[in-house]
């Protein structure tokens, strides 16, 4: 990476921030049964926040090399910019590891192919009417963040993921089920192989529909459905909701909010997580903390700015990428497992739903803890299996309501969705509308 | 460049080999509530080579143009390697080789305003909304971009384009007794900044909506007639009936190709549905897209039946049919895919709005759109604002009105189509494949649906 700390800046900013990131991909992909295409990416790029007169610019370049015109727009945009009220990131050094899986950074396209090849044969060979989708891929990317500050730390990444999917549009039915996975580091071909299996299974249970009238009922949540039911914690704990006053929650650190089986936990360490690092967006050290623990909120998570603005210490939580200013996210969501065998939660849920995938949660207003969508894939339970799935049916629950006082049970097992890590949740007096 | 891009695209050794390059200028603003959340202006260059071969697609992007010879090494490798495992192969649909430079008129470039006279004149906006009685904070975006796209093919097409898009999304929020509601307003285009220049009164009446749907009841949830105003109507043809008609959905799918035949019937005669790279000053307008074929107006529906779908030139291929300019890809980092530009619904013979209106004894007036998402056969989007109908009349506001079901019902369902046909940009954009937001518009008269799925209370 060139130098990123230029004579402009130190001379003409009272204080300054660059932020550099390459990286390197690969990705092969499957549609609709063939082979459709080799993706390789190169991305590079260069941020700086500048303070001049006590406010801050922002500028980027996809250019590494635009040091110098990077950082005179960021100067130039500092009388339009917000105050600098906080500071940034002084001289900090994570203890903790994280390990690099340097395989990623040189996949062999044949074999992925192949894999893609593989994946697709094991999904014709449980339905042979199944479309198959796959795509495999995974890559290594270094950022380096150094601050007028003191701060001055760089890390390397390691990504690898898969997806495969088994789909078909009949008249009347379209359904796709699919199972995806990505993490730090390449996966056996076995893991995803068996992923497959898994959506290639729950497809052929998916082509039969059962009715469904509107009423309320047991619903078991799996992982993936979860991730979206979660929103409102999500959105209720970020610093701009904290920082703001917009957040029902801004009060609430050590109030018991959940049933004291919920314990979530933000872990930008976890081996397994695709997300997280060891410094965030803006070189502050991460480290893993508690948001809920046993039902009580234990912590919201900040960027430099929203600590500030808030009164509380950052939490190593900005996010960002070249092209957008650090703001406060999640790295790895991970909830504790319950005490419940996810086979006896599937008895218990009789009479009522497994829901996998939902529709349209995003307009939802989390901020108030609502959750409305369709239900994209559910599926009616009987005697603890799923007979068949359920069409054209929408539900709205509030997460606040439902963790607090409707959970039956949470599963032993887990799943990683995306950088959530969640387990099975069957909840009871869920209203769903069916026509 | 010229020379060198179109030389190394011809000398690829591939069936076929594009070469894009983009750079772009983007100026940001945004507020949240009082303050100034971010102004920024930015520099974007990248680029991308695609070849094919034996109908197998190597892609890959980069930043740094200097070795732009490897970069088609490179894409060259991978698609030789895709095509030794391929069992099926690609036929890319002919087209006119183009040779065209498009330069951006002077007057709509954005860049002729001064930052400073953009903050202002959004901070004016956002303090109308700020300062009306019961708005307790406000979001409101603004962007323009200018870009320039230099294409070359290995088949002669040459093409260098300056374009402009705009884009402004303001909400006004109202928190009460645990409720948050919103009213937004938005505005956008290609043809300058003169258009976000005197937006005060729809300011107000953003703010105007968040106070009064805070106090409204969350609607009871349920099968109602709706009348969809334009741009909710708009959203509902783009996500119900836009994105079934994108080749890719159905080029590969016998089961999909025997759903979508051409010919077979959708809805009533007066429903009649297209979609046009041809409006000017719209954020969907395209003269050329991202594979150099000119842009079209391609009828979806005519007279309830189905008579087309937008394409690649690949799906076009696939499928034996004509390309309809609408391979798209956000930016270098994708592949251009089928995507829409303006996708509308024609004036229809049932009056004005309050025809529409007249016999609903009980129904939902449903406008604005605050998100949508389909699967291809369900959909499901949020209204921003919404009344009862109540006796042929709009009666009390309701709020938290999602909308859903099922594409193919719903169009049949369609039982009213005014002849007030609108068109209504704003800073948001179409997500498909992880590319978002590309610039799309959607217009519409009012329609009238029945049964629709109503989730609230």
């Amino acid at each position: 990476m060139p130098p990123i700390a230029t004579e402009k800046l130190t001379r003409a900013a009272d204080a300054f921030e660059t932020f550099t990131s390459e990286g390197r991909s690969l990705r092969v992909m499957f549609e609709n049964d063939r082979l459709t295409e080799i993706r390789q990416g190169e991305n590079s790029g260069l941020a700086i926040r500048a303070v001049k007169h006590g406010r801050i610019g922002f500028s980027y370049s996809s250019k590494q090399d635009e040091v110098e015109q990077v950082a005179e727009a960021a100067l130039r945009m500092a009388p339009f910019g917000k105050p600098y009220e906080f500071k940034f990131a002084g001289p900090a050094k994570n203890n903790q590891t994280r390990a690099v899986d340097e395989r990623c950074a040189s996949l062999d396209v044949e074999k992925l192919v192949q894999l893609c090849n593989r994946v697709k044969d094991v999904i014709k060979s449980i339905d042979p009417e199944a479309m198959a989708e796959c795509s495999i891929g995974g890559g290594i990317g270094r950022s380096r963040i150094l601050t007028s500050t003191g701060q001055e730390c760089s890390e390397t990444d390691s990504s690898f993921g898969w997806f495969a999917s088994a789909k078909i549009a009949e008249e009347g039915n379209f359904l796709q089920t699919y199972r995806m996975r990505s993490g730090r580091n390449l996966m056996d071909d076995a893991e995803i192989l068996q992923g497959a299996r898994d959506a290639a299974e729950e497809f052929k249970v998916a082509r039969k529909t059962a009715p469904l009238k509107t009423g309320t009922y047991p619903v078991l949540f799996a992982p993936s459905a979860l991730a979206d039911i979660l929103m409102p914690i999500a959105v209720s704990i970020n610093g701009l909701n904290i920082a703001k006053k917009t957040s029902r929650l801004v009060e609430s650190l050590g109030e018991k909010l959940f049933d004291e089986r919920v314990t979530i936990t933000d872990d930008p360490l976890h081996p397994e997580g695709p997300s997280g690092s060891m410094y965030d967006g803006e070189g502050t050290v991460t480290s893993r903390r508690a948001i809920i623990e046993k039902g009580v909120l234990r912590g919201f998570v900040h960027s430099l700015s929203t600590a500030q603005q808030s009164g509380h210490q950052p939490t190593g939580n900005s996010m960002r990428s070249v092209s957008s200013l650090p703001m406060p996210g999640l790295h790895n969501v991970v909830m504790d497992a319950g005490s419940d065998d996810l086979a006896a939660l599937f008895a218990r849920a009789n009479g009522g739903l497994c829901v996998t995938q939902m529709l349209g949660t995003f307009t939802s207003n989390f901020l108030a803890g609502q959750v409305s969508g369709n239900i994209s894939l559910g599926y009616l339970v009987q005697d603890g299996q799923r007979v068949g799935r359920v069409k054209n049916a929408a539900l709205n629950v509030n997460m606040f309501d439902l963790l607090k006082s409707a959970i039956i049970g949470i599963s032993r097992q887990r799943e990683w969705y995306g950088s959530e890590y969640l387990p099975w949740l069957l909840v009871d007096g869920v209203q769903v509308s069916a026509r | 460049m010229k020379e060198a891009m179109t030389t190394l695209a011809r000398k690829s050794g591939a069936d076929y080999c594009e070469i894009r390059l983009e750079d772009s200028w983007q100026t940001s603003i945004a507020y949240t509530g009082k303050d100034l959340e971010n102004v920024q202006e930015s520099h974007m260059f990248g680029g991308n080579v695609r070849v094919a071969v034996d109908g197998c697609w190597g892609f890959v992007t980069f930043n740094n143009v200097n070795d732009l010879e490897s970069r088609v090494r490179e894409a060259v490798a991978s698609a030789r390697a895709a095509s030794r495992h391929a069992r099926d192969r690609s036929i890319l649909a002919p087209t006119t080789p183009v040779q065209a430079e498009v330069r951006l008129d002077p007057k709509v470039d954005p860049r002729r305003v001064t930052l400073k006279d953009k903050i202002d004149l959004f901070g004016s906006y956002n303090d109308t909304m700020l300062s009306a009685p019961g708005v307790t904070s406000t979001n409101l975006r603004y962007f323009d971009k200018v870009t320039r796209l230099s294409y070359a093919s290995s088949e002669g097409t040459w093409i260098d384009r300056e374009e402009v898009d705009t884009g402004m999304g303001a909400s006004a929020i109202c928190r009460k007794n645990g409720t948050t509601a919103r009213g937004s307003a938005s505005e956008g285009g290609r043809d300058g900044f003169d258009r976000f220049r005197n937006l005060k009164l729809r300011m107000e009446e953003a703010a105007q909506t968040a106070v009064e749907s805070a106090d409204a009841p969350v609607v009871q949830g349920g099968t109602y007639t709706v009348v969809c105003d334009p741009h909710l109507a708009g959203v509902f043809v783009h996500e119900a009936f836009g994105h079934l008609s994108e080749g890719d959905n159905v080029a590969d799918d016998p089961r999909m190709q025997e759903i979508l035949k051409l010919g077979r019937r959708f809805g009533e005669d007066y429903l009649n549905i297209w979609d046009t790279g041809l409006d000017p000053g719209l954020r969907g307008y395209l003269q050329y897209d991202d594979e150099g074929v000119p842009t079209e107006k391609t009828w979806l529906i005519k007279d309830g039946v189905l008579v087309g779908r937008l394409h690649s030139r690949e799906t076009a291929g696939r499928m034996g049919e004509k390309p309809t300019g609408n391979a798209r890809a956000i930016s270098y980092r994708f592949p251009p895919i089928p995507r829409m530009r303006n996708t509308c619904i024609g004036n229809g013979p049932h009056g004005s709005f309050n025809d529409l209106i007249k016999d609903i004894k009980l129904g939902i007036y449903a406008m604005e759109s605050s998100g949508g998402q389909t699967n291809g056969e369900l959909f499901t989007f949020t209204a921003g604002q919404a009344f009862m109908i109540r006796d042929g009349k709009v009666a009390e506001r309701v709020r938290d009105v999602t909308l859903g079901g099922n594409v193919f019902d719903t169009l049949r369902n369609i039982t009213g189509v005014a002849g007030d046909y609108h068109v209504q940009d704003s800073a948001g954009g179409c997500g498909k494949a992880g590319q978002m937001p590309l610039p799309v518009s959607h217009g519409s008269p009012h329609i009238r649906i029945k049964d629709v799925l109503i989730g609230g209370r």
